[in-house]
């Protein structure tokens, strides 16, 4: 008995100096942000208190939506896109022969690249007058598909999304090939003596042994994808006129462009609450795993 | 993982920007307060900070770097922390630390709304004593200079540039190839848009990805054309006109018949201002409406060849219209704010800091890196680009008038911005005109 209290005791100390640190820069902030939305303050000056009226302007605000609805297709794109194209590069690159190690190290740099520079190099492929895209497509005779990528908001959303996968394909490829490796060896063995085929092994005996990973990593995706701000920042900065906003880049705009701190405080909270709800959900629908 | 991280880094960074400048301002301001006010005569050490966003490499910012230096030198007593921020980030870095009231000693302020604002933080204290005491220099700045550095009469900066906003730059090589004059008229333009567009060439150039070029190069003085000053000054002030007036909506009707008849190139809303200067300048495009400091960089980037062959001039008048045809938007360029908290022998020093920024010297020399100034200086054309005095040959016949987000708030700027975006894609001019209308009313109507 006293050795568990000793233990538990020993934990908290260990545990106190990250704690500290993390709500005095991550828990006491969202509230202090949250109260600021119920000012009206333009960075200058005095705020006036104004109750709920910024909170109620953000969930009647169209743009806000908009930028919602963004968050939305790009935690689509991630989960849908990044996930399953990570796990298959993990299945294929589990082993550690040069050849693999090198596809996985091509597959993991775009992450050692500054976000700056991923955004302006897409924004060079994109360019409308010299972009490499449509010049690729001019050359293979596909100029019907030319298009103004980042100014045509019908497609300036998907062209997009194709930077923000790329670039965060890598890490959870890493995550994933370190499950697989982790995973015990005598169950494949055994499945195999048991005449599985590769492709049921994969479906019921691989992935439910990861199944935890995968949970985790999509939780990862979702919350990153609710944070999407950097790529469409240096790319977009959320324009043409609000098209590819994301609610991060609002948020941004709302604070620090036009100055509206208080409105800018309360987006910030309604992106906490909405993230929460994901988040949550998803983990709700992830319980009833097919374990 | 990587968000995050990005996210962590950059709020330390802001943290650390306010945390060090707070140190500095706590460091600056204490000492010399302690000593300054037993002995005030003797030649005290006075630490000064200052701001600035000459951190390019044209000869304007050259120019403001090496007289800092100079300044640095001939007063040894003076001791400057001087912090140059590029200047993309450094409005925001200005409002961040304005937000924290922990402004530097001086710092590069924009007129206008920027000083309307700070005033109303009570941030900044006017530099009349300077001005008066320096009359002769008072005199060598041009008319309305100080206007828009003034608020209740009390003058808070004195312009160190001149920024002209809407010039229609034009390629002469390729109109004398097309045989066809600048437009004088509506119906010129739209004809040289027709002419140019048969001949595959860009007829004008546009780089409105950061969303202001649109509205403050060609709708500032596009609709002035339309609407005349005075509507301008009244709907800005809430005072007998409104954004969604016929006049208005005229002129944004005048703005998308322009994208309309696919006057500018493709995805122009995805290309940024600079990048819009590069095409004009290698001849790709027939002509660009940008501002005054299109100067500089070209002066900087292009080939001679190329500055050679380029001409400016005012937009074209338009039919009905009631604004002066002979006039182009414009703003006084910055100046130097001074901190409230600056007081006694560092207000002495800061004051001989604002002087040496923007003396009659400076100012010469301002001009001759490209740079137009709101000061009377004779202009030696040997030492210019040629396009550069021919602006400025151009700014001496006419009149200026005014910007739109040099007037309207920063959220007002913003929804016109996006809506002349979303104009310049299609949208309906109206509507347009409501949304902004809708959020100036709910500025003005927090502001009174």
């Amino acid at each position: 008995m006293t050795t568990s209290t000793r233990i538990k005791g020993f934990i908290l100390i260990g545990l106190l100096p990250a704690l500290l640190l993390y709500s005095f820069f991550v828990i006491v902030p969202i509230f202090w942000s949250a109260y600021y939305g119920f000012f009206d303050w333009k960075g200058l000056g005095s705020a006036k208190f104004i109750g709920l009226t910024n909170y109620v302007e953000v969930f009647n605000d169209p743009i806000f939506w908009t930028g919602f609805k963004n968050n939305m297709l790009i935690v689509a794109a991630s989960v849908f896109g990044q996930v399953p194209i990570a796990m298959i590069l993990a299945l294929l690159l589990t082993r550690a022969s040069l050849f693999q190690r090198m596809i996985r190290a091509s597959i993991f740099m775009p992450m050692v690249l500054s976000s700056v520079v991923v955004g302006i190099i897409w924004g060079y492929i994109y360019h409308p007058q010299i972009g490499v895209l449509n010049f690729v497509l001019d050359a293979t005779g596909l100029e019907m598909i030319k298009k103004v990528w980042l100014s045509d908001p019908s497609v300036s959303m998907y062209a997009i999304m194709v930077p923000i996968i790329w670039n965060y394909i890598g890490p959870y490829m890493i995550i994933f090939i370190a499950a697989l490796q982790n995973t015990s060896p005598e169950i494949n063995d055994a499945a195999s003596l048991d005449g599985v085929g590769p492709v049921r092994k994969l479906f019921q005996v691989t992935l439910p042994m990861i199944w935890d990973t995968i949970k985790v990593v999509i939780v990862l995706c979702i919350s990153g994808s609710l944070k999407a701000f950097d790529l469409i920042y240096v790319m977009t900065g959320g324009g043409p006129a609000h098209t590819t906003e994301v609610l991060a880049s609002y948020m941004y705009n709302s604070t620090f462009n036009v100055y509206r701190f208080g409105y800018g405080s309360a987006i910030s909270t309604a992106i906490i609450i909405l993230s929460l709800i994901l988040i949550l959900g998803s983990q709700y629908l992830m319980k009833r795993d097919y374990r | 993982m990587k968000k995050t991280l990005t996210f962590a880094i950059m709020t330390a960074f802001i943290v650390s920007i306010i945390g060090c400048s707070s140190g500095n301002k706590e460091e600056a301001s204490g000492k010399p307060a302690a000593s300054g006010a037993t002995e005030t005569k003797a030649p005290e050490k006075v630490k000064l900070s200052l701001w600035h966003n000459y951190t390019g490499d044209d000869l304007r910012a050259q120019t403001m770097r090496a007289t800092l230096e100079q300044f640095q030198k001939d007063n040894p007593n003076i001791e400057l922390d001087v912090q140059g921020i590029p200047p993309d980030g450094y409005r925001a870095r200005l409002k961040t630390v304005a937000a924290a009231n922990e402004m530097p000693d001086l710092f590069v302020m924009w007129p206008g709304v920027m000083t309307r604002e700070f005033v109303g933080g009570e941030l900044l204290q006017p530099i009349n004593e300077l001005l008066d005491s320096k009359p002769e220099w008072k005199e060598g700045f041009l008319p309305n200079s100080f206007t828009e550095f003034t608020v209740d009469e009390k003058t808070y900066g004195a312009p160190m540039a001149l920024s002209p906003t809407s010039i229609l730059y034009y390629n002469k090589t390729i109109f004398d190839e097309h045989n066809v004059q600048p437009p004088k008229t509506w119906d010129d333009l739209m004809n040289l848009v027709d002419t140019f567009k048969k001949a595959k060439i860009t007829p004008i150039a546009l780089g409105n990805k950061a969303a202001w070029v649109a509205q403050s190069s060609i709708l500032s003085s596009l609709a002035d054309r339309v609407t005349g000053t005075e509507w301008f000054l009244k709907a800005a002030a809430g005072d007998g006109a409104k954004f969604t007036d016929p006049e208005f909506v005229e002129a944004l009707k005048h703005l998308q018949q322009l994208s309309d008849a696919k006057a500018f190139q493709d995805g122009f809303n995805s290309i940024d201002n600079t990048q819009m200067e590069q095409m004009f300048a290698q001849g790709k495009a027939a002509m660009m409406i940008d501002g005054g400091w299109a100067l500089t960089n070209l002066a900087a980037n292009a080939s001679p060849e190329a500055l050679a062959a380029m001409r400016a001039t005012v937009l074209p008048s338009i039919p009905g219209g009631k604004g002066n045809p002979d006039s182009l938007s414009g703003v006084v360029g910055t100046g130097l704010g001074l901190s409230k908290k600056v007081e006694g022998a560092r207000k002495d020093a800061a004051f001989k800091l604002i002087y040496a920024m923007a003396n009659p010297e400076v100012q010469k020399k301002t001009l001759e890196g490209n740079q137009l100034v709101s000061y009377k200086v004779e202009l030696d054309t040997s030492k210019v680009t040629p396009i550069f005095a021919e602006v400025y040959k151009l700014l001496g016949t006419v009149t200026t008038t005014p910007v739109y987000d040099g007037r309207l708030s920063s959220a007002v700027a913003d929804v016109v911005n996006n809506g002349l975006q979303e104009l310049l894609m299609g949208g309906n001019p109206e509507a347009i005109a409501k949304k902004i209308q809708a959020a100036h009313e709910k500025e003005l109507a927090g502001s009174k």
